[in-house]
């Protein structure tokens, strides 16, 4: 166990961000406000279905802004994506990017804002600290209330060729304005809401128990597993409901908030790894993971583990473990399938562990796990 | 006691601003700033790019090249990648690169801003040596030295200056005098043959004398100028006068320069010694009077002997001698000679005549005892 102090130097880096409802409309004021004249709109086919896209296309053109959609982006964005993404930024002369939706889009859009300023493939970034220039001014508007792309220092990238997800971590991805308006979430499908739901909860627990985590975090984090137990499951009963959505919306910001600056684990080391393979939703891949880790980890910091369980279980009346607790509270969502349900076997969990213990996240899990420790953990699971 | 409040409308609008909701609560950001920069600079990019000069911004430290302009590409063949890999004395041609270098050396010593200019031959991709004037200068941008290089294309300057030294050659070599003068007739240029001929030592001597100076009658030069102003090309004989005030022939050929527009900007005169062929034109007068003279007394022998010969034979056909025949014999070859001798005259005018058609011009001689086609030219 890393032993931990308050006096220990830690950095904490938000963007600026507006919440509340009517966020989005802002987007045309801000754009103009950072010099953007023609901007690169980087949203999803379902997104744009929805009518957030034309939504925010239109306060831009209120604003006097032109601006191109782009749009060919798949549920785990992909390096050939976001240089396609990165030729029509340059061919249309873009100055600035909106980006309109979930992870994907938003994660996309950081990859094509670095790779335009660098003038390089998307893929010479990987790992932590590796991005000289910063990207062009980013403003996002989540769709969904779980990755916190919009407000991370994360951006989480297919590599198409080696078929295995990259983590390119730096200051420079974080987007300069975030837009949190509860609205676009009420077309969320029940599924999306529990996945990105679910992801949010991975990030509020891992942030609180990782070993970067700082009392300015842990804030966050612990505010976020409040929000997320309370207002999520009430957020698949009533998907109209704009209040139970911007709790979830509030409880997504916070636990971005806190992973970002405190970092992940084992979970999403695991998670990365399982959806690359398996093209699976990256929220689902982190519920059906989330209990195995915190049994694997528990030792490492009980006493926090033991706090997120007891927020847990007082949601849902149970008096178990914190993983039981967990495991608990993804079933009342609904999430009852294994890994080995969704296609995976066990042949392949070596390869799966070995690509999750090279993860940067694995870097601040509270315990040192080793690969065989994340094979065993793969073989709960299944 | 009045209480000073904003009216509600107003505190709602700044409390929006405090919010930071207002239309100018802005975040702190250079970004649009930094865009207006970068856009003056790729306005300025663009205009060094249109120079037609090749521009290189090499670092001092390092000589390899930080910056070209587009011409520098165009100019060497060798895309900006390229030319970013390699030092700039590379691209100096081989024999010329110690000597260009002890320039850079030059102008980095001297306090930055000062510029040297120097000629070296930069070699393109395909290894074409192209002549240029290069222009050096020492800069500092931030902590770092750099040396900005300004190379102008000069090849058609070498040509142009090659084509002028072949002209101006050709004028100081000239055995004819060779004289260019402003309108005035003031002089500009004088060649080495004009000196020689009016007997001067040296060719500088005359710069700002009138061309009258060089007239036996100095209305001459004048009367030469408005000549020429009037219809642009003259010949003349005239008497020209040497340095020592002794005069000669000399014949002036001369036209008027023009540029572009057709105004006049100088005169040009081409200066003959002629005296040579007066005096030959005037000897062979002379002869021919003489020859002529000499003819003529010729043809007075030839009839004083033909007339007592006439006499001779018609007494000798009168009387019986033994001797007739032969001093007939006799007398018949002697009219033989003198009839020979008229037909060489004949024959000697047809040369005079030829002399006078293709000759030099000179005079004719006299023009008696001429027997226009009398006879057919023959063989000697
Ligand atoms: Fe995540």
């Amino acid at each position: 166990m890393i032993q931990r102090s308050q006096l220990d130097l830690r950095k904490f880096v938000a963007p600026e961000f507006i919440c509340g409802h009517g966020a989005l409309q802002l987007a045309g004021r801000y754009a103009r406000n950072f010099g953007m004249r023609h901007v690169l709109l980087v949203t999803d086919p379902g997104v744009r279905a929805a009518g957030w896209t034309d939504a925010v296309g239109e306060s831009l053109t209120e604003a006097g802004i032109s601006f191109t959609i782009f749009d060919a982006i798949s549920v785990n964005p992909r390096s050939r994506q976001v240089m396609s993404g990165t030729e029509v930024y340059r061919a249309e002369e873009c100055n600035g990017i909106v980006a309109v939706g979930g992870g994907s889009p938003m994660d996309c859009a950081k990859g094509i804002g670095i790779a335009s300023s660098n003038m390089r493939d998307i893929l010479a970034f990987e790992g932590v600290d590796r991005v000289p220039v910063p990207a062009p001014p980013l403003i996002c508007i989540p769709t969904t209330a779980g990755s916190s792309a919009d407000v991370s220092q994360f951006a989480i990238i297919t590599d198409d060729v080696r078929k295995r997800k990259i983590a390119i971590i730096s200051k420079t991805l974080v987007p300069d304005i975030s837009l949190l308006d509860p609205e676009p979430l009420t077309t969320m499908s029940p599924e999306l809401t529990v996945d990105t739901g679910m992801d949010a909860l991975s990030h509020a627990i891992e942030a609180y128990v990782s070993n970067a985590s700082s009392p300015m975090t842990d804030v966050h984090a612990l505010e976020a597993i409040r929000l997320i137990s309370s207002a999520l499951p009430a957020a698949v009963r009533e998907p109209h409901n704009l209040d139970l959505r911007f709790s979830t919306l509030l409880g997504s910001l916070h636990a971005g908030l806190a992973f970002s600056n405190a970092s992940l684990g084992a979970v999403h080391a695991m998670a990365h790894s399982l959806g690359a393979a398996c093209d699976l939703a990256h929220g689902r891949c982190n519920a059906m993971l989330l209990e195995h880790v915190i049994a694997a980890n528990y030792e490492a910091a009980p006493d926090r583990y033991d706090q997120v369980g007891a927020i847990l279980g007082a949601a849902e009346g149970g008096r178990g473990t914190p993983a039981e607790n967990v495991a608990a509270f993804r079933r009342s969502l609904g999430v009852t399938e294994t890994l080995a349900a969704v296609g995976v076997r066990e042949d392949a969990i070596r390869t799966l562990a070995r690509q999750a213990y090279a993860d940067p996240c694995m870097v601040t899990n509270p315990r040192r796990l080793t690969c065989e420790d994340l094979e065993r953990i793969y073989a709960y699971a299944l | 006691m009045h209480m000073h409040s904003d009216p509600p409308d107003d505190r709602d609008a700044l409390r929006e601003k405090i919010i930071g909701l207002g239309e100018t609560s802005l975040h702190k950001s250079y970004y649009p700033e930094l865009q207006s920069r970068l856009a003056e600079l790729e306005r300025f990019r663009a205009l060094l790019d249109q120079t037609h000069d090749a521009i290189f911004l090499i670092r001092a430290d390092t000589g390899r090249l930080a910056d070209v302009n587009a011409s520098a590409v165009t100019y060497l063949g060798l895309s900006k990648e390229e030319l970013l890999a390699m030092p700039f004395a590379s691209l100096i041609a081989p024999h010329q690169k110690a000597a260009f270098l002890e320039t850079v050396r030059k102008s980095n010593e001297v306090p930055s801003g000062s510029r040297r200019t120097c000629t070296a031959y930069l070699v393109s991709r395909e290894g074409r040596e192209i002549p240029m004037e290069i222009t050096v200068r020492s800069v500092i941008f931030g902590d770092e030295q750099y040396i900005v290089a300004i190379a102008r294309d000069i090849t058609d300057r070498i040509l142009t200056e090659e084509e002028l030294k072949i002209k101006e050659s050709a004028l100081e070599s000239s055995t004819n005098g060779i004289l260019i003068a402003d309108l005035t007739g003031a002089i500009m240029y004088a060649n080495p043959g004009f000196a020689s001929i009016f007997g001067y030592e040296q060719d500088g001597v005359f710069m700002g004398k009138n061309l009258e100076a060089f007239f036996a009658t100095p209305s001459v030069g004048e009367e030469i100028t408005g000549h020429l102003l009037d219809n642009h090309t003259i010949v003349k004989e005239t008497i020209g006068l040497r340095s020592d005030g002794s005069s000669f022939h000399i014949q002036v050929s001369g036209s008027v320069v023009q540029n572009d527009a057709g105004e006049p900007l100088c005169i040009m005169l081409i200066v003959m010694d002629i005296t040579e062929r007066i005096l030959t034109d005037q000897m062979k007068r002379k002869t021919y009077e003489q020859l002529g003279k000499n003819i003529e007394q010729f043809a007075i022998i030839g009839d004083h002997i033909r007339n007592p010969l006439q006499v001779i034979v018609g007494y000798v056909e009168m009387i019986d001698d033994p001797l007739a025949e032969k001093i007939l014999e006799q007398s018949c070859r002697i009219n033989e000679f003198v009839t020979q001798l008229d037909r060489g005259w004949v024959e000697s005018a047809n040369v005079r005549q030829f002399l006078r058609k293709h000759g030099d011009g000179g005079e004719p001689p006299l023009q008696t005892f001429i027997h226009i086609g009398a006879t057919k030219e023959e063989d000697p």
